[in-house]
């Protein structure tokens, strides 16, 4: 055993702040962030998919993915919804607040080793968030290899997240269909869970194929189904998978998954990687 | 329009697309193409029809009227799904109204030639009997998920250990 | 292969230390700077403290354990040595049960983070066994193993001294000979030493341990002692009753995710998660905020958790591993079959203390041999 030199403290949160808030649905709002060490800012990449741990010192500390980046002069985005302490003291701190954050962490979607394929995107409720970066990099490769489905279930029309969004990214390429549990009046798109929107997409190459899957558990599971019988190997599909996250490093244990710790081994797993727990109560 | 047209259409919706040819031809020779502009209504709930629908081109959408609430959109289809299903196994009274969203094209099936071939031919039953069977199920799935209400709002439970 | 594992053994002779020269030992660990902590007498067990004197080890007492019991009892004799293992392991010295591992201070400019400075302890472990030198084997996998490494452990465990003592008799819970753990000590040591009635033989296994034992009044060890020594030891193996099947043990678990008897072993398990708090290879930890008073300085504590407690699994507003069945086969599964897929090693050691301490004497091995009596 050698005596290295001091190693870096996994614990350790580097100081960022909230550089803006863009509200989106009751409840869910996008946080710009940046560091307040301008160097370690510049230096900040993360993979689609891929999550921070948020610290705000005397509340707690949560997982979120990010949701995008690029804007407000170099920020990235945190899109979440206010449903614990942790989230609500983050909507109350506003703009100019001081956090801390470790990241980014885990596996992402296979964007770039897929490039060539047609992308399905499967999201629903707030499951989009961490899918947002898969679209936002399909729209920015230099050359248009595949193509690339927006498939969005929510519970109702006013709940869908970036819905100003959508017409851009279809304009952009992207066929995005939407669907909502219950509609409201007025409302003249579908009516539906979203794997029926999976069932019905034609044409569908089943072999040059993606599925990027995220959303409630039951969803992912019934998106994956219909994704199988469209002929799609379970090599091909992706799903993100949550669980309680506390070191986000493999050292604290929480948030197993039979052999995978999701926090490092995810939380994007190939479907075949983590088939056989994925459906396991209780697990 | 030509049955030889009409079994080009059924073969390539996931409806019919796996019928074996010969039925797939029995089915194409009872049906028709009807075209709906959007914003029109196939049928209304409670009404009689005498034909099973299998959506061609566009979207249909299912209502339910509630006093006090209107009509309720319970769901909407597309290509390769069927509707109407009561034609064929429910006495033909309709449990929904269905309005087209967009130009829309459904392959209409007579419900009485559809029931004689069953009769008659168990083989052709069978098929047909089968593909309404699993779309049903389908649709059944489909709507338990639905029913499971999975993107509400639930309010975040602080643990309080257990029961 | 872990990095205590790669001590270069050493070839030289084994070596004698008279029975009254272990107290020297123990000096000179001390004169070294150590820590000296080893097995004691307290609250009615053999547990682990800071040994000053050879009258702090317990001399001619032995442990009776089974499922669920644990009793000392007088030995006819005065060895220092004579017990197998108590509920304590030297887990609690490289991973401490609680710990501050980061701290924030709110300033005029926001929050600022900053990491514990500390000087760890050097610790001489004396006594440790086959099986717990299997174990920090095993948590060095844990904690070292990967790209992120836990600081304390590591600073710890490189400082840490080593003096193993093989086992010379077994309870009817070990089953090391099931796990290739023991009950002989090959590696992981500095010394390791073997006690017989009248001294100890004395083997070196690192440059450390050589550089101590050289401080020591010792002479090689005489050809009939080795012999003597050679049968200590033998006792072990021959007391040694109970069995751990591991052929397939993995796939064996994780195919079996829905037997039945997950649901039987949960009428019995109280969830208490004393089988968690002794074992040995057990790493599962919560942090949690301390503030002060005004909430401008917080302090990360880091305390050890356990998969039997409810609220282990919280997420979202719900508990994903709600009923005991569950946070048991979490456990077992855990140990026996994904720790391999984890770490390339089984998280069992053999060791018997979930056995010993369990309040309702529940055997993880009768467990594991339900699952494979009955598997499909």
């Amino acid at each position: 055993m050698s005596t290295g030199a001091a190693v870096a403290n996994p614990w350790l949160a580097a100081p960022i702040e909230i550089a803006g808030v863009t509200p989106e649905l009751a409840g869910v709002a996008t946080y710009h962030m940046r560091f307040r060490d301008a160097k370690r800012h510049a230096q900040f990449r993360f993979r689609p998919g891929q999550f921070n741990m948020l610290y705000l010192p005397g509340v707690g500390e949560i997982a979120i993915s990010l949701s995008g980046a690029g804007g407000l002069g170099g920020t990235w985005d945190h899109t979440i919804r206010v449903a614990g302490n942790v989230t609500r003291a983050l909507a109350d701190l506003g703009p100019g607040g001081s956090l801390g954050l470790r990241g980014p962490y885990g596996s992402w979607w296979p964007v770039e080793e897929t490039a060539g394929a047609d992308l399905v995107v499967v999201a629903g409720g707030i499951g989009l968030a961490p899918l947002r970066p898969v679209l936002d990099a399909w729209l920015a490769a230099p050359k248009r290899l595949g193509r690339c489905t927006l498939l969005y279930g929510g519970r109702t029309p006013d709940t869908l997240l970036y819905a100003k969004q959508h017409a851009r990214w279809a304009d952009a390429g992207v066929d995005v269909q939407t669907t909502v549990d219950r509609a409201d009046v007025g409302w003249t798109g579908n009516v539906g869970v979203v794997p029926l929107l999976l069932d019905r997409i034609r044409p569908l190459v089943p072999k040059n194929t993606v599925l990027l899957v995220c959303g409630p558990e039951v969803m992912m599971r019934y998106a994956v189904l219909s994704g199988l019988a469209r002929g799609l190997a379970k090599e091909q599909i992706w799903v993100s998978l949550e669980r309680n996250m506390q070191c986000a490093v493999g050292l604290c244990g929480h948030c197993q998954l039979g052999p995978a710790f999701v926090c490092k081994d995810g939380p994007i797993f190939r479907y075949d990687k983590i088939e056989p727990y994925f459906d396991v109560e209780g697990l | 329009m030509d049955s030889k047209v009409l079994a080009d259409v059924l073969a390539k919706l996931r409806f019919s697309e796996s019928l074996p040819d010969e039925v797939l031809q029995r089915v194409a020779a009872a049906s028709k193409l009807e075209g709906y502009a959007a914003g029109s209504v196939l049928f209304r709930e409670g009404m009689q029809n005498d034909v099973l629908m299998v959506v061609a081109v566009g979207r249909v959408a299912l209502d339910m009227h509630v006093p006090g609430r209107g009509e309720v959109r319970i769901l909407s289809l597309g290509p390769g799904d069927m509707v109407a299903w009561s034609a064929l196994l429910g006495g033909g009274r309709m449990t929904t109204s269905a309005v087209a969203l967009d130009d829309t094209q459904v392959v209409a099936i007579s419900a009485a030639d559809a029931q004689a071939l069953c009769e008659t031919d168990p083989t052709f039953g069978y098929h047909l009997m089968r593909q309404v069977a699993m779309a049903l199920a389908h649709r059944l799935v489909a709507t338990r998920l639905q029913l499971l209400d999975l993107f509400a709002d639930t309010p975040p439970a602080i643990p309080q250990g257990p029961d | 292969m872990t990095a205590a594992a790669k001590r270069p053994q050493r070839d030289g002779p084994t070596l004698w230390l008279a029975r009254a020269d272990l107290q020297t030992l123990v000096d000179v660990l001390w004169q070294e700077g150590y820590r000296v902590i080893g097995p004691t007498v307290a609250q009615a067990a053999i547990v682990y403290d800071e040994i000053r004197s050879v009258d702090d080890l317990p001399r001619g007492w032995t442990d009776e354990q089974s499922g669920g019991s644990y009793r000392l009892k007088r030995r006819d004799d005065e060895a220092y040595f004579g017990y197998v293992v108590g509920p304590h392991s030297w887990k609690q010295y490289l991973f401490p049960p609680r710990a501050t591992v980061a701290v924030a201070d709110r300033r005029a400019d926001g929050w600022h983070m900053s990491g514990v400075e500390r000087d760890e302890p050097a610790f001489a472990f004396l006594g440790a066994r086959a099986c717990e030198l299997a174990a920090l084997a095993v948590q060095d996998r844990t904690f070292l193993g990967d790209d992120y490494v836990d600081p304390i452990y590591r600073a710890r465990r490189e400082r840490a001294f080593i003096v193993a003592v093989n086992c010379t008799q077994a309870a009817s819970t070990c089953f090391c000979t099931s796990m290739d753990t023991g009950p002989r000590c090959t590696g992981g040591f500095d010394l390791a030493m073997t006690e017989l009635p009248d001294g100890f033989t004395l083997e070196v296994g690192s440059e450390r341990g050589a550089r101590i034992a050289a401080q020591l009044p010792n002479t090689a060890a005489a050809k009939d002692t080795l012999a003597r020594a050679d049968s200590a030891r033998q006792q072990a193996v021959e007391q040694i009753s109970k069995h751990l099947d591991t052929t397939d043990i993995r796939d064996l678990l994780l195919n079996n995710l829905e037997h039945e008897r997950w649901n039987e072993v949960a009428t019995r398990c109280l969830s208490c998660t004393n089988c968690t708090m002794v074992c040995p290879t057990c790493f599962c930890n919560s942090v949690k905020d301390v503030a002060d008073l005004q909430g401008d300085h917080v302090e990360r504590v880091r305390e050890w958790d356990t998969c039997f407690n409810w609220d282990f699994s919280y997420m979202n507003g719900a508990v994903v591993r709600d009923q005991i069945r569950s946070r048991y086969r979490q456990w077992l599964t855990h140990k026996l079959a994904s720790w391999i897929d984890q770490f390339d090693v089984s998280g069992c050691v053999g060791c018997g203390r979930c056995i010993t301490w369990c309040p309702v004497g529940i055997d993880l091995t009768e467990e594991v041999a339900a699952i494979r009596e009955t598997a499909p």
